[in-house]
């Protein structure tokens, strides 16, 4: 029995062992040698390092964060390769989504550049946040609405570097034209050509809210805003932003009612109501694609494309899916990936300073990953979709982000809550109320 | 009491307590103090929670966050959920719970049988969200049914029913996951107080003409009525801090918006409200607290 | 006891059999109908439940194969040698009903293509009536393979693939982007992306973590039960406290102390944390088991000279296995399925549970794969469990009964 308390020292001991000898942290590195310059072989002279690696030298670590993973961590890779072949950066990535995560990373080791699909990062960290043109940022390639987005209280934090069209509508061609559809060219067209499918037993719509895990009234709300752009246009969506326009103004009470009508109705969208709030929006897409398809349409963002082809391989864009601009919006509604700097490091400067370059902008598009807000990305797109939708972003007279990311918390809580809500039947004027009451709360905050 | 013949130095009862105390000292108290302070601050705790006040509103000085934790509509939601899964899962599990034990002793696979209850108790909760995914699903649109409950209902030719997402059915179909994670706990410290049920005392009633009712009520209850204190006291703090199974399955939708998932999802956002409800939350167990302590000292006043 | 006699009492007990049966049934078809579905393809996940595994698949387009194609295609589809509906390039062109009617319409060598019986003239009926033919015609090209179990979902997890196809597929087809990232043969196990190598990481989380929690409680519940301080009631009162205050509290502050102390991202920090808030309910455990032992037990001993040393780790030690088992399974399994703590405070080193969510893409797909994963993460505790079932039930009686 003495021999107990031996043995279990010995375990504790043999586990601490394990875990110095354990393997090293391999999230995902990309250590590429350093040019082999005579340089690094003399130590008079002082390494001749490209100019684009603002003073890093080879070998020095270089920590990012973002949400991607897989194929997108690939194209990412892909696009930095360049930048840490020059310079010999170690690039030492850290994929996550949660948000409970990158907070506890920020108060304690923050990365020193952040990816993040949303602005909440610029309301919470600002103080944290380095302004990225004293980091080396080049701002001249990109149009100022990019740059309003991502600047606080005169401090530009934040940059796009990936940008998704959110104002667009897919739909299979093929299926189309056998039922004799034509694609809407107005915002009256589409409704008019949505009641003409309801009219034929061909449900127009689908639709839905579940994130994978649980429900979020995000791809609501998003039809929302298209259907304000259209109506009203930009300047009317930022209104919202800015407070001038109150969420239970009559234009937003009316769009909620159109979209209420097509969202909760079985003869407008797969399965009604609960089908909206139930059915995850990654197979919202595939209803409309499958065989036979449950639907004639489904509005989502360019990523839709890449998602079609992965369910259904044997598809082809162009004549079994395609997608055409949501009728009728004035200026464009988008989805972005940020760009955050919390660290100043000459590996951190290279990085922000070439991702925000003409050369930047071009291996971006090159690697066909999303659409670049970088002007260096125009032209430069291979894929014929992914170039569609660029010219559908390089042509918009404005643009507007989600406004639930924009305002943040507790008014987009309480957006996609009170869609959700609205769906399944709630009030449409008193949920709005309490909505625009979260907005005038976080408008103060 | 301790035996007085032990000789013991003055130091030498901290020298075994160091360790863990050093230990929770810096994991638990330090932190819960910091939440604490944080309660009475702003969203990102840079001034008191005072400035958060709007005009023309009702406003609690600098408790007002403590004002959202116990007045705001959200959170009465999750209190008014709170108190419905204390009520149903807690008599559910321990009854579920004793009333297998009682059967399963009375059977020669026993262990097995009891294995199979336990067995979720070994599941992460990640898993069980995925495992019961393919329980609650509903297909609404022309394809087949591929989640079990509604394939039964509609091969029996009835309406699917969206069980996560109907406010009359969402609760209690959480509950159910709650109840099949936990009675397996239940059922096993039960399960061994039975056994510790002295044999010749249940033979000598039964011998006496007692029903098998009236052997479990009068004798086999009181004897166990301690391991029932403890599993009920247990479950209600488990419950009380119930997280997981709503984040994974509806993430507080629908109406299910239970303390701590409220707490979690203002954790980055607004730090004062979040802490708030935290100590919301410590506050409601004090009863607990209280009656554990109080178990305790007479225990050592027997001893 | 004759037959008779012991029909007579299976008849008698047959009801509490069969409550116990029913009751086990419920507890296991969920987690019974995962093991089926982690067995079956993304798109057999995707269309139907997991019991139609077991039974006899539908023949979907048949009659209306029969009907529109096989008087001229023949019933295998091979009877045309030019439009050889068994051939999966053929039917390839042909994904949906909408591109086989826009075909159809079209005349073959100068005659309609369709001649008896005619297609339904309506566009939207012609549709349906096309749409399971196409599934038919995939039967029989042998690319519908909805129904065949697979172990990919397995292989997938372990290696960490995310692409869109499968793990060994890629592999045999040499797809660049596959073999950029894996060597295709045993190595792949330990792919830091995969559950070989999460399983591995969380091995090194649970096993210090368990015993460092086991040594710290029963030193301190030793002084609890057998040591004379002041302040004991007290002290013991907090802890029972201690046991409801919920971790989510402690995560900034303590990754904040992390960065100080060089700790972030450290098996040590992590291992500390879960000692941190195992150790109250472990504690109280432990002490309510020797606290209860027999007093003469140690009286004895003292007489017979031994120190307090010597009595905790000859006496209270051995005796209290029952509870230390039944405290390090509890201890063992809450380690092994924390998914929080593991997620911040070693997240170069992704442990089972935060791999699995890592797994998804970014957007929620690839569920299929996470039923395998799911099922891997499951493996240990199970084992743990039934493995050590005996002293776990032992150590809790001797644990709650006390009171």
């Amino acid at each position: 029995m003495f021999k107990l308390s031996k043995l279990l020292t010995l375990l504790v001991l043999a586990g601490l062992l394990l875990a110095a000898c354990g393997p090293q942290a391999t999230p995902t590195e990309v250590m590429t040698e350093a040019p082999a310059t005579e340089a690094s072989s003399s130590s008079s002279s002082a390494p001749a390092q490209p100019a684009m690696c603002m003073g890093a030298q080879p070998g020095d670590q270089l920590t990012v964060m973002y949400q991607w993973s897989g194929a997108e961590e690939e194209s990412f890779n892909a696009i930095v390769k360049p930048l840490l072949d020059a310079c010999g950066i170690k690039l030492v990535a850290q994929t996550n989504r949660d948000m409970a995560v990158l907070d506890t990373a920020v108060k304690s080791t923050p990365p020193d550049v952040l990816f993040w699909p949303d602005l909440r990062p610029l309301k919470l960290y600002s103080d944290k946040l380095l302004a990225l043109d004293s980091i080396g940022a080049d701002k001249s390639n990109f149009a100022s609405y990019w740059m309003d987005m991502g600047t606080t209280n005169g401090k530009w934090v934040a940059i796009p570097v990936k940008a998704d069209v959110k104002s667009i509508i897919w739909y299979s061609p093929a299926q189309f034209q056998a039922l004799g559809y034509q694609v809407p060219a107005t915002f009256e067209d589409l409704q008019t050509l949505v009641d003409k499918m309801a009219a034929d037993n061909n449900v127009p719509w689908s639709m839905g809210f579940n994130n994978g895990g649980a429900a979020d009234g995000w791809s609501g709300t998003d039809f929302i805003q298209d259907i304000l752009l259209a109506t009203q246009g930009p300047d009317y969506v930022n209104g919202i932003l800015s407070g001038k326009v109150a969420y239970n103004d009559q234009p937003v009470v009316d769009a909620y009612t159109l979209y209420h009508k097509w969202a909760s109705d079985a003869k407008y969208t797969v399965g009604g109501a609960d089908g909206t709030v139930n059915t995850k929006f990654l197979d919202a897409i595939h209803k409309v694609f499958s065989n036979p398809p449950e639907a004639m349409m489904v509005k989502q963002s360019g990523f839709a494309g890449g998602e079609i082809v992965k369910e259904f391989p044997n598809l082809k864009y162009g004549t079994d899916f395609d997608f055409f601009e949501f009728p009728g919006v004035k200026g464009v509604q988008g989805g972005a990936d940020f760009m955050y700097a919390f660290g100043n490091s000459p590996a951190a400067q290279a990085l922000v300073a070439y991702l925000t370059s003409k050369d930047g902008g071009k291996a971006w598009a090159a690697a066909g990953f999303g659409l670049s807000p970088n002007s260096g990305a125009n032209g430069n797109y291979t894929d014929p979709q992914v170039a569609k939708l660029g010219d559908i972003l390089a042509n918009a007279s404005g643009f507007t982000f989600d406004i639930g990311d924009g305002l943040g918390d507790p008014f987009a809580t309480a957006e996609f809550k009170g869609v959700v809500d609205i769906v399944q039947g709630a009030d449409i004027k008193a949920t709005l109320d309490t909505i625009a009451q979260a907005q005038t709360e976080t408008l103060n905050k | 009491m301790v035996p007085k013949i032990m000789k013991q130095g003055r130091l030498a009862p901290w020298l075994y307590l160091f360790p863990a105390l050093l230990i929770m000292g810096l994991y638990i108290i330090y932190p819960t103090i910091g939440t604490i302070r944080l309660s009475l601050l702003n969203y990102n705790s840079t001034a008191s929670a005072a400035t958060t006040c709007t005009a023309n509103q009702p406003c609690w000085g600098i408790f007002e966050n403590y004002r959202y934790a116990l007045t705001n509509s959200e959170m009465l939601t999750a209190l008014r959920n709170n108190a419905l899964w204390l009520l149903v899962m807690v008599p559910a599990t321990v009854i579920i719970g004793l009333l297998f034990a009682l059967l399963a002793d009375r059977v020669r696979y026993e262990s097995l049988a009891k294995a199979v209850i336990f067995m979720p108790v070994a599941i992460s909760f990640i898993g069980a969200g995925i495992i019961w995914r393919f329980v609650y699903y509903i297909e609404t649109g022309t394809g087949a049914q591929i989640g079990l409950l509604d394939a039964i209902i509609s091969g029996f030719g009835g309406k699917p029913v969206a069980w996560l997402s109907n406010p009359a059915t969402n609760n209690f179909a959480l509950m159910a996951v709650g109840v099949w994670l936990w009675a397996g706990f239940c059922m096993t410290i039960l399960s061994a107080a039975i056994k510790g049920v002295s044999a010749e005392m249940l033979e000598a009633a039964r011998v006496d003409g007692a029903t098998e009712f009236q052997v479990f009520w009068n004798i086999m209850l009181p004897t166990i009525m301690p391991s029932i204190v403890v599993v009920t006291t247990t479950m209600f703090i488990i419950i009380l801090k119930i997280f997981d199974v709503v984040f994974v399955m509806t993430g507080g939708n629908f109406g299910t918006e239970v303390i701590a998932n409220r707490m979690f999802n203002l954790i980055v956002t607004n730090a004062g409200r979040s802490t708030a409800i935290a100590v919301v939350l410590i506050a409601l167990t004090i009863p607990i607290m209280i009656f554990n302590v109080d178990r305790f000292r007479k225990e050592e006043m027997a001893r | 006891m004759n037959a008779f006699q012991s029909l007579n009492k299976i008849f008698r007990r047959l009801p509490l059999h069969l409550a116990i049966i029913v009751m086990c049934l419920l507890w296991i078809i969920p987690t019974l109908g995962l093991f089926v579905t982690s067995f079956r393809s993304r798109e057999a996940v995707r269309t139907s439940g997991w019991w139609s595994a077991f039974l006899p698949q539908p023949k979907v387009g048949l009659p209306e194969y029969t009907q529109y194609c096989a008087s001229c295609h023949g019933a295998d589809g091979r009877t045309i040698q030019t439009a050889d509906l068994s051939d999966p390039d053929l039917v390839n062109q042909f994904p949906r009903a909408a591109n086989l009617l826009v075909m159809l319409k079209q005349p073959v060598n100068g005659s309609s293509h369709l001649i008896n019986p005619p297609l339904p003239a309506d566009a939207k009926t012609a549709l349906s009536t096309l749409a399971p033919i196409i599934t038919y015609m995939q039967t029989l090209g042998g690319t519908n393979t909805q129904n065949q179990l697979t172990l990919n979902n397995y292989v997938d997890s372990l290696v960490g693939y995310k692409g869109t196809q499968d793990y060994s597929t890629d592999c045999q087809q040499k797809v660049p982007s596959t073999l950029a990232k894996y060597k295709c043969n045993i190595s792949d196990l330990l792919n830091p992306e995969g559950m070989g190598a999460a399983f591995i990481n969380t091995v090194l989380v649970s096993v210090p973590a368990t015993l460092l929690v086991i040594i710290f409680a029963a030193l301190a519940a030793y002084a609890f039960a057998w040591l004379d301080f002041p302040g004991r009631h007290w002290l013991f009162a907090l802890l029972v406290g201690l046991q409801v205050i919920p971790l989510q509290m402690s995560l900034v502050p303590i990754a904040q102390l992390y960065v100080k102390l060089g700790l972030q991202s450290s098996f040590l920090g992590i291992w500390l944390f879960h000692v941190g808030f195992g150790l109250p309910y472990a504690i109280y455990l432990i002490r309510n088991f020797i606290g209860g032992l027999p007093r003469d037990v140690f009286e004895s001993a003292y007489l017979d000279g031994a120190s307090h040393w010597t009595a905790f780790r000859r006496l209270a030690l051995p005796l209290a296995m029952p509870a230390i088992g039944a405290l390090g399974i509890f201890q063992f399994i809450w380690v092994w399925n924390d998914f929080l703590v593991a997620k911040i405070f070693l997240n170069t080193h992704p442990v089972l549970t935060v791999q699995i969510t890592n797994l998804l893409d970014p957007r929620g797909g690839n569920w299929h794969i996470l039923t395998g994963a799911a099922f891997l993460s499951f493996i240990i505790p199970m084992v743990v469990f039934f493995a050590f079932q005996r002293s776990f039930v032992r150590g809790l009686l001797a644990g709650s009964v006390k009171g």
